[in-house]
């Protein structure tokens, strides 16, 4: 179902953007080609309702706070004069289908400039296809499979790190453990992922870390298993009777929080556990509770205690201003996937598609992401690679363990749940 | 040998879950020959009306079980008088209603929407996190307390439709209603009790869910397609039959990890539909169909 959902979406956004006008704008000419207008149009979907609501919220909280201070300053320079920039956000009810036709709508209809993206990865993927095809720069920071990126897509540029950079922070921190002497050397690893590219990806990096860490870990369960599944008792079995000494896992959030429960009740215990990028959400405390969530493993691509300092600093203060609260990490790439496109607009010096490209693709800003530098390495299809922060569940608190540079606590290991 | 009996008892544990979910689907079909796809949707409002009650008022889900039975009797009974009732029924309706009933999901699905947002949610009680030893294994004691309310619902059901006025009556009925229209019953209120029962099924099952899973506006779609599946196993209308196409699947999915990576575990249900299908039309405990 999700592969004949996935073909409708691709051939719709071949077909719509085979009925595109011809660009309106030069895609190679020079500055001086097209005149400074007397405001920006940026366009983007969101799925601000369906089942990536929650998180299309959280990006849209990102997207106007970058909207709202780059106005404040009166907007994006070009040729000296400010230009006021402009989103308009349209809610692609997390469909392929809708997204796509939105985005033909905005690039055809409503004569956008450039493109801001949605989030997660199918949704990107198709999208993504109307904006090469249209020729119209395409900056998301929802889309983090490394098959999006695969295809070379000239006009598509992505913040959001690779999930293979997440499994690899992981494995880098419990590597650092088994040095220490805190974990059993060699180790076997329980690995279970969602049969999703992002699920995919997770599995070549834990795979990829193991395979060169000439025998300090063995896969030894390499499962993986449906989006919202029901029932993990079985594969649950399976990883109990291979005694193995880590649990790594690619979930989803209601995955993860069902996932957990039967882990916890099947009398199961590792001496590391992760779900991937899950592990200190709300829900998960409350569906589980702090004892039954203690010293998970977790990677994010940027977590609010990375605010104590500079560009950090800033965006935190300003988010907490508007919306009383902190930041989660969609947010913060919500905001600096618009920052991105600001920055190579004023690069640019134009809103000519050809040069704001040119522009992305050279561009190397300073940035609230890991690292403190935003680039897109034509190598990777122009998408973002920089390292993840690892934070563990610590009573009650998710402090970042990793890397050392950024950690605010120690990382405990081997999990004291187990006896 | 940990592993096999492990396995076994998942298997028993998740049929239960899915006799449970199954049975207002082949009750409903079974007398008034209309495929309620809004079974998805009051599965998935079953859960957040248990989840609701308990995070709000505090009752605890397996005391909130009478209060579910009743809304969804409630709303199933509305939606025949209101809805069902007018449509052409058997193979000359089917389309009609499909896209009615599926409508109603879809409204029932955006309302949760709109009231719940998309966020993820569970029930988490004393016990949710809660095992006992048994046979060597840790096991889930709400799990096992579904477990129990399954095999009630079975009983009752059966007892229902065995020993009471009503049960033979919507037996009769399902056989055929002209005639018990001849004899004096009523077809069309046992028409709505049994749409409001199979209802009912469905919220309840829907509120078990929720002290198991985490569940979103989207919960109730791929349990549909299992219920399908039970039914057919089990052939329509009969309980036991509905219960052992339960204990086929749920075992047929746990024990494929021995052989088949995990995501493929849950498709091999639906090659198990296929092939009974081809080979049994009926249900394996259905009448035999002749060519």
């Amino acid at each position: 179902m999700r592969g004949l959902s996935k073909m409708f979406a691709a051939l719709a956004a071949f077909a719509l953007s085979a009925c595109a006008a011809t660009p309106q704008q030069s895609t190679s000419g020079s500055q001086s080609a097209v005149p400074v207008p007397d405001r920006i149009e940026i366009g983007a979907t969101l799925p601000l309702t369906g089942a990536e609501s929650r998180a299309g919220g959280f990006y849209k909280e990102g997207y106007d706070l970058a909207f709202e201070l780059a106005n404040k300053d009166g907007g994006v320079t070009i040729g000296g004069k400010k230009v006021p920039v402009d989103l308009k956000l349209l809610d692609d009810t997390t469909t392929q289908a809708t997204a796509v036709s939105l985005a033909d709508r905005l690039i055809n209809q409503d004569k956008v400039n450039f493109l801001l993206g949605t989030y997660s990865t199918d949704l990107v993927q198709a999208q993504s296809t109307v904006a090469e095809q249209a020729q119209i720069p395409y900056v998301n920071g929802g889309g983090a499979a490394t098959e999006i990126y695969a295809r070379k897509y000239s006009w598509l540029f992505g913040l959001l790190a690779p999930i293979t950079k997440l499994a690899d922070a992981e494995m880098q921190w419990i590597d650092a453990q088994q040095k220490a002497g805190k974990l059993p050397k060699p180790a076997k690893i329980a690995l279970a992922w969602e049969n999703t590219s992002h699920g995919k990806d997770f599995r070549k990096g834990v795979n990829d870390f193991a395979d060169k860490s000439k025998g300090n870990y063995s896969v030894v369960v390499d499962e993986s298993f449906e989006l919202n599944s029901k029932d993990f008792g079985a594969l649950l079995s399976k990883v109990k009777a291979a005694g193995a000494d880590f649990f790594l896992v690619d979930a989803h959030l209601p995955d993860y929080i069902t996932m957990q429960r039967q882990y916890v009740t099947a009398g199961l215990c590792h001496k590391v556990i992760s779900y991937g990028a899950r592990g200190p959400e709300k829900q998960a405390f409350d569906a589980l509770g702090q004892d039954n969530v203690n010293y998970i493993l977790s990677a994010v691509w940027w977590n609010a205690q990375l605010g104590s300092r500079g560009l950090n600093k800033q965006f935190v203060d300003a988010f907490r201003a508007k919306y009383n609260r902190d930041p989660e990490w969609y947010q913060a790439l919500g905001y600096e996937t618009a920052r991105a496109l600001f920055t190579a607009i004023q690069k640019a010096n134009s809103v000519d598609r050809g040069a704001v490209k040119r522009a992305l693709v050279g561009l190397k800003m300073e940035s609230v992401l890991p690292g403190g530098q935003l680039t897109f390495p034509a190598q990777s299809g122009q998408q973002a690679q920089y390292a993840f922060v690892v934070q563990q569940n610590q009573n009650g608190k998710s402090p970042i363990i990793f890397p050392k540079d950024v950690a605010n606590a120690d990382g405990i290991a081997p999990n004291p749940n187990c006896k | 040998m940990e592993l096999l009996v492990g396995l076994t008892l998942s298997a028993v544990l998740l049929a239960g879950f899915y006799a449970t979910m199954a049975y207002g689907l082949g009750l409903i079909y079974g007398v008034l020959r209309v495929v309620n796809l809004t079974h998805g949707g009051v599965l998935m409002a079953g859960a957040y009306l248990g989840w609701w009650l308990y995070t709000r008022l505090g009752i605890d889900p397996y005391l909130a079980i009478p209060i579910v039975v009743a809304a969804s009797f409630a709303f199933g009974a509305g939606l025949y008088v209101l809805l069902v009732r007018h449509l052409p029924r058997g193979a000359a309706g089917g389309v009609q209603s499909l896209l009615l009933l599926f409508g109603v999901w879809l409204v029932i699905r955006n309302a949760a929407y709109l009231i719940f947002t998309g966020n993820d949610q569970a029930i988490r009680t004393a016990y949710s996190t809660q095992a006992l030893q048994l046979a060597g294994t840790s096991t889930s004691v709400n799990r096992l307390a579904v477990f129990a309310v399954a095999v009630l619902v079975m009983v009752g059901l059966h007892l229902l439709l065995t020993r009471t006025y009503v049960g033979r009556a919507i037996r009769a009925v399902a056989q055929n209603p002209d005639s018990c229209t001849v004899v004096g019953i009523d077809v069309e209120r046992i028409y709505v009790i049994t749409f409001g029962l199979g209802t009912a099924l469905a919220g309840t099952a829907g509120l078990l869910a929720a002290t198991i899973f985490a569940f979103n506006p989207t919960f109730g779609g791929v349990e549909l397609l299992k219920s399908f599946v039970i039914v057919v196993l089990g052939g329509l209308g009969n309980v036991i039959g509905t219960a052992v196409g339960a204990l086929i699947l749920a075992a047929v999915e746990v024990f494929a990890i021995l052989l088949l990576p995990a995501y493929l575990t849950a498709a091999v249900g639906f090659v198990l539909l296929v092939a009974v299908l081809i080979l049994r039309p009926g249900g394996l405990f259905g009448q035999r169909v002749l060519s």
